[in-house]
């Protein structure tokens, strides 16, 4: 079945795919007539999915930040968004370069003469369409349907063990001291609920808002999630917050040095991201 | 009509006028916020009467501690306008606010390199003094960085360019620690577009210490301030030690921009706007200007932080945000006023 498979991809590969014309996510028609070889991919997210499509080895390098799986960390590193180094990129002269939506870095890379396709990995529903579309874009689209039925089945699992469990705790998320927090829309919003934990942060207020001390002390979550270091320090020293219920009970799950990735990055491993919420949440 | 007033009784109604903004910006400071709390709570709370933790723990230490970052700021940046005879001269102009930011930062990656928790306590928390005292350090560098780069106050053209230099170039210095180290001094970050919201009561009381270590000898200095307005050989013929006043009304307005650049970040236009707008109202006396500016930069931060914090409740918008754009406009709005009377 699996040879099948295997022989089906190809052939579809040679005789239909390609050249193979995709709208990317600026809306831009962009065509490839070969299978990518050379490919850079400028979001860690993207860079999962590649690798986790089988094809890492096609990757010639990433951005700064793109650490996994491990073997894309000894690849060139092309910056980040505010600091693309597109001279290195152009250097290697790639077949594909995967980029952000935000920045200017494509226009540059295009007027170089370099394929550029804009991708946007921001919510839940990002992770499929990002999958289904990089595996069309490198020839490889029943690898590609797999993934998104493996990421399904994984993050079904999770949601099956947290359905189980008796309560659903209200949580504080706090992805910066400042603070910033989660609204339920954005993508960490979605894992929460997924994980069965009801955030106290109304849906009006926006995907990342910068929340007012008072109101995360009167609403009193009862698990608060956090992932920059000293996290628990920080938020126990707050000036009041010794009266939160998270705090009291010490039930403060800090996710950094790569944890945090996977809660933060849309990709293939959501589902990694989903299970730290729900042994958070529920306990292992 | 204000102009018929006599001198004396137009100065006090300023006065009277400042302090009723500043208590009407603790009432409202501590009647509104995210979290709806009936009036009789409040003041229950207050009293001790009821537990309310968001009232004892949160509103109030917000709003004094706003209230002496805005002060200290004021009297600083009257200070400096004073001390360079330049209505342009702040905190932030003459690279203080810069350096001070540079020195806290700088803290928090020395002691980082150490241990990251120490840090964080060190620099937020705790020792809100290791922090002031490195702010004051890289405040007072740039000041005279400054002033060496201008080769003195003569000069107002060269002053206020060196200024932005220096400025510029230990924003970029900052910068470049935080991107160093990204992880770890995120919180810095954080803090350095100006944030009161987890001013507490140790970060009251170090404002408080260092408001009351800078402030009188610059209340007391309004005289030479003044002596200075007339150009520097007016004041030696006066018989005044200038230099050493000059330094300490130097180092005073540098400790108050360190107290708060280490407690809230950068805030600005606060410096700017409030001397300048009390000098309209007062003239160029700046023993009245001073301790003016010191109220009236309280009520304009407290008022500012009250808008940040309930605009768009329970979200927060950034305090330096909302001074930026209440000072720009005034700002525009002075400026054009004296160019309408030229």
């Amino acid at each position: 079945m699996k040879k099948l498979w295997a022989f089906f991809s190809v052939l579809l590969a040679l005789a239909f795919a390609f050249p193979v014309t995709l709208t990317d996510d600026l809306g831009r028609q962009v065509t490839l007539k070969a299978p990518p070889k050379r490919i850079v991919s400028m979001l860690p997210s993207v860079t999962e999915t590649v690798c986790a499509l089988g094809a890492c080895d096609r990757l010639v390098a990433t951005d700064d930040y793109s650490d996994w799986p491990e073997s894309v960390k000894k690849l060139p590193k092309a910056g980040g968004l505010y600091n693309p180094n597109p001279e290195l990129i152009v250097s290697l002269k790639p077949d594909l370069v995967l980029v952000s939506r935000y920045g200017k870095l494509y226009e540059t890379l295009e007027r170089a003469g370099l394929t550029v396709f804009v991708v946007r990995t921001e919510t839940y529903e990002d992770i499929f369409k990002t999958v289904r579309t990089v595996a069309q874009l490198l020839g490889l689209s029943a690898q590609g349907e797999r993934l998104v039925a493996q990421i399904q089945r994984e993050v079904y699992q999770e949601e099956a063990r947290a359905a189980k469990a008796k309560g659903r705790p209200r949580v504080y998320y706090e992805i910066d001291p400042t603070p910033y927090t989660v609204g339920p829309e954005s993508f960490i919003g979605v894992l929460i609920q997924k994980a069965r934990g009801v955030n106290i942060v109304p849906k009006e207020l926006g995907l990342f808002p910068k929340i007012a001390p008072e109101f995360v002390v009167e609403k009193n979550p009862e698990v608060i999630v956090a992932t920059y270091p000293n996290a628990r320090e920080t938020i126990q020293s707050r000036p009041g917050w010794s009266r939160v219920r998270a705090v009291q009970t010490g039930r403060i799950c800090v996710y950094t040095g790569g944890e945090d990735n996977l809660l933060s990055r849309p990709g293939p491993r959501v589902a990694q991201g989903l299970r730290l919420l729900v042994d958070c949440f529920h306990g292992r | 009509m204000t102009l018929s007033l006599p001198l004396a009784l137009k100065r006090s109604l300023v006065f009277a006028w400042l302090l009723a903004l500043l208590s009407i910006a603790l009432v409202l400071g501590l009647a509104l916020g995210a979290v709806a709390v009936p009036p009789g709570d409040v003041v229950r709370a207050l009293l001790g009467l009821q537990e309310n933790p968001i009232i004892t723990e949160l509103r109030l230490p917000r709003v004094l501690g706003g209230m002496l970052v805005g002060a200290a700021l004021g009297v600083a940046g009257a200070a400096f306008q004073g001390l360079f005879r330049n209505p342009l001269a702040d905190p932030y102009l003459m690279g203080a606010a810069s350096g001070a930011a540079f020195g806290v930062t700088l803290l928090a990656v020395l002691l980082g390199g150490l241990s990251p928790a120490f840090a964080q306590h060190a620099v937020f928390q705790g020792l809100p003094l290791s922090a002031t005292l490195f702010g004051f350090l890289g405040a007072l560098f740039a000041t005279l960085l400054t002033l060496v780069l201008a080769g003195g106050v003569a000069r107002t053209g060269e002053l206020v360019l060196a200024g932005v230099v220096v400025g510029s170039v230990l924003t970029g210095l900052t910068t470049y620690l935080m991107l160093q180290d990204a992880d770890r001094v995120r919180a810095v970050f954080a803090y350095t577009l100006g944030n009161l919201a987890f001013l507490g009561w140790p970060g009251v009381r170090a404002l408080a210490v260092f408001l009351l270590l800078a402030l009188p000898p610059l209340l007391l200095l309004g005289r030479v301030l003044n002596a200075l307005q007339l150009g520097e050989e007016v004041a030696r013929s006066l018989g005044l030690p200038l230099n050493g006043l000059k330094l300490l009304l130097l180092a005073a307005a540098s400790l108050l921009t360190a107290a708060s650049v280490a407690q809230a970040g950068i805030i600005g236009f606060v410096g700017l706007v409030t001397p300048h707008a009390l000098r309209r109202l007062l003239g160029e006396d700046y023993r009245l200007l001073l301790p003016a500016s010191a109220l009236g930069g309280a009520a304009l931060l407290a008022l500012a932080d009250l808008l940040a914090r309930t605009l768009t409740r329970p979200a927060e918008l950034p305090v330096g945000v909302v001074t930026t754009l209440l000072g720009g406009p005034f700002f525009l709005y002075l400026l054009w006023r004296r160019r309408g009377r030229a």
